[in-house]
């Protein structure tokens, strides 16, 4: 049995629970835990990197496991089980969890070899002393086993720590800089000489001021409160976890473990704005609405004139055409239907496209758009749906209403799928297309929000509008022109684009220059014109 | 977007005990013998950039190369005194600096490790003095000649003793 096959043990943050500086009107309440962070990307520095990068210069695992590690960890697992896990039982029964208690996600014991040397030197300097018959280098020596008494005296702690952690804003606005106070307690009965602390900052964001760690010394029921700041963006996020090496005095043993920590979250809801109308095709549904189809009957613009046909409206007889000949004729104007409307949001990996490094994200902006559109849409009184194209698909079908925009804004801005990370999974287009031309209603159009990274978008776009749903494919451009290969991207791309136009498809090519409503502004008047 | 860099060296601050540490060894061993106070010093400066760029072979290269300084001052007529307490500084300077460095690469040199890395440095100065004490005492008081390597071989049982405990 190895440390890592311990028990998870659960630790009570005991009577330091209520200790840490804890304000109750700014700590934000747990809401949801998602467990789920598999992958710890960096943000602003890897904290999983960092553990690496750190632990790998500082010592060699490897070598460690062959020795006097495994049968250490044995004997703390076998700790574990038989102490703590009692302890445990208890603190379930009663159902009283302290503030701020942690669970031991992960636990491995390890040698720093900070002290690796010594013994040779101490050796050396002793055999050195007798050869010169040299009592101050033998004395020297006496010192040197000093030192190694004190690299192997002591053992790595077990810390028991109790975290709280408080944001300044739990629903901050994108860009908005959110501050976060990490207070760690040493929950324990040992002093805590050496305790490195990485905070788990959320993948998607970046901590913008302070770094997310500390280092202290830690006596028991002290505690250590660090801040940073993060730059908010759309979504959900959740803070809860935090890496923490704790050393024992000389430095020579560490325990590296993994916290989970009560979850902290923020919700970033962008505001509810519109752009202006959206031009869509002729195809419509059969209720009024704002779209001006080819079809005759009631409305606003002229369409034609017809024989009079007993039963029509007054109003709609031609009186001019009768005072000059006589004859009766009535009008028909353009008949302005309602729309329904898909919105389909390109997030395969393929679609993870930057424009250098500061550059405008094509998926933030698709997302964007999407919104934008959303809203813009349901205002002018059409029955919009969002879809996403994939790994794991969002359908939210058409509709229109207060509670369907909430649930879209909801969906728009916390749906993991459209998170800002790309998925590690590939889309089988067929299979979607497929279950989604059978949701698609008939009288539904699409608009198609992708950078268009490759043939298969291109594929998309195509397959849909050959299948009577009428594309419009609004394309966010990231592409960049200053090496060879970019340019022949940008080439390959604006081929794409112009295929699709040639088949059809109504096509906006969306410079990150310009703003939404200009981009839909120059596509309706080459449509227009 | 782009959030903090991690620099992943040790901060400026973190100098401050190794370069003490360093100097005070090498004033101690100026005493004794200029020669080895050169090469002491020499090692200290190494050691100073071995923590500054944060490599621990530098470090590591640099404390060996002050201690030998000690050593070729302790061959060379050096007093017990400045030996001993010249290889406890040594020590710490040398502790201090992987200590630094390894904070460094795991943290970044934006941390404050202020308390972190003096409880440290403290211990292992605290260690170095009590023995090089308790050493000098005996050499001192003891009668002449058997004591010190008694002494040594009584100590490295008590270490073998607490090492084996420890497994």
């Amino acid at each position: 049995m190895t440390e890592d096959d311990a028990p998870t043990v659960r630790r009570s943050a005991g009577e330091f629970g209520g200790a840490p500086a804890r304000s109750s009107d700014d700590v934000v309440e747990a809401t949801s835990a998602d467990g789920d962070d598999a992958s710890r990307d960096d943000p602003g520095g890897s904290d999983s990197g960092d553990r690496k990068d750190g632990s790998g210069s500082d010592q060699d695992p490897a070598d460690e496991t062959g020795n006097g590690a495994t049968g250490d960890s044995a004997e703390e697992a076998g700790d574990h089980a038989a102490g703590d896990s009692a302890e445990e039982a208890g603190d379930h029964a009663t159902g009283d969890r302290p503030a701020g208690a942690t669970t031991v996600e992960a636990s491995r014991l390890s040698s720093t070899d900070h002290w690796l040397g010594i013994a040779a030197v101490t050796f050396l300097t002793a055999g050195l002393g007798v050869l010169t018959q040299s009592r101050p280098l033998f004395l020297a020596a006496v010192v040197g086993v000093g030192y190694l008494a004190y690299a192997n005296a002591t053992e790595a702690p077990e810390p028991s720590l109790a975290v709280t952690r408080a944001v300044t804003d739990p629903n901050p606005e994108p860009g908005d800089r959110v501050g976060v106070r990490v207070t760690v307690t040493n929950a324990g009965d040992g002093v805590l000489p050496d305790l490195r602390i990485v905070d788990h900052v959320p993948d998607a964001l970046a901590a913008v001021d302070g770094p997310a760690r500390t280092a202290t010394a830690l006596r028991p029921g002290a505690s250590v409160t660090f801040a940073y700041t993060v730059l908010a963006r759309r979504g959900e996020f959740t803070f809860d976890g935090l890496d923490v090496v704790a050393r024992n005095v000389s430095g020579s043993r560490e325990r590296a473990l993994e916290l989970r920590t009560e979850p902290t979250t923020i919700t970033c809801l962008p505001p509810l704005d519109a752009t202006e109308t959206v031009p869509l095709h002729g195809l419509t549904s059969p209720y009024t609405g704002r779209v001006s189809t080819d079809s005759a009957g009631e409305g606003v613009e002229f369409a034609s004139l017809r024989e009079y046909q007993h039963g029509d409206a007054l109003s709609r007889i031609d009186w001019n055409r009768y005072a000059r000949d006589g004859d009766l004729a009535t009008m028909e104007f353009r008949e302005e239907r309602m729309a329904t409307v898909v919105v389909l949001v390109e997030l395969r990996k393929a679609a993870y496209l930057q424009a250098g490094p500061d550059g405008p994200h094509a998926v933030d902006r698709s997302i964007e758009a999407t919104r934008r559109l959303f809203n813009s849409l349901i205002d002018t009184g059409d029955r919009v749906g969002v879809a996403t194209l994939a790994p794991d698909d969002v359908w939210q079908a058409p509709g229109a209403g207060p509670t369907h925009q909430a649930e879209v804004r909801n969906l728009l801005a916390t749906h993991p799928t459209l998170s800002p990370t790309p998925p590690s999974d590939r889309v089988y287009v067929p299979g979607y297309l497929r279950t989604f031309l059978h949701r698609l209603a008939d009288d539904a159009q699409v608009v198609f929000v992708s950078p268009v990274p490759d043939r298969t978008s291109e594929y998309v776009a195509r397959a849909i509008h050959v299948r009577d749903h009428p594309v419009t494919v609004i394309s966010p451009d990231s592409t960049r022109t200053d090496t060879p290969g970019r340019t022949l991207a940008a080439a390959e791309r604006s081929n794409r684009l112009a295929s699709l136009r040639e088949s059809g498809l109504r096509v906006v090519d969306w410079d990150p220059e310009e703003s939404l409503a200009e981009a839909l502004a120059r596509g309706r008047r080459r449509w227009s014109g | 977007m782009t959030g903090v860099e991690i620099v992943r060296r040790p901060a400026r601050r973190s100098l401050l005990v190794p370069a003490v540490a360093g100097t005070a060894a090498t004033t101690l061993v100026a005493a004794g013998s200029s020669a080895g106070a050169l090469l002491c010093a020499l090692g200290t400066v190494v050691l100073l950039a071995g923590v500054a760029s944060a490599r621990h072979g530098l470090v590591d290269g640099g404390g060996l190369v002050a201690f030998l300084g000690i050593v070729f001052a302790a061959t060379n007529g050096a007093t017990a005194g400045p030996v001993v307490f010249g290889t406890t500084a040594t020590v710490v300077a040398w502790d201090a600096g992987g200590n630094a460095i390894s904070i460094g690469r795991q943290l970044g040199n934006r941390v404050d490790s202020t308390r972190v890395e003096v409880v440290h440095a403290v211990a292992g100065a605290a260690v170095g003095l009590v023995t090089a004490l308790v050493g000098l005492m005996l050499f001192r008081v003891g009668p002449t000649r058997q004591p010190v390597t008694t002494l040594f071989v009584l100590l490295l049982a008590a270490v073998l003793l607490v090492a084996a405990l420890n497994r």
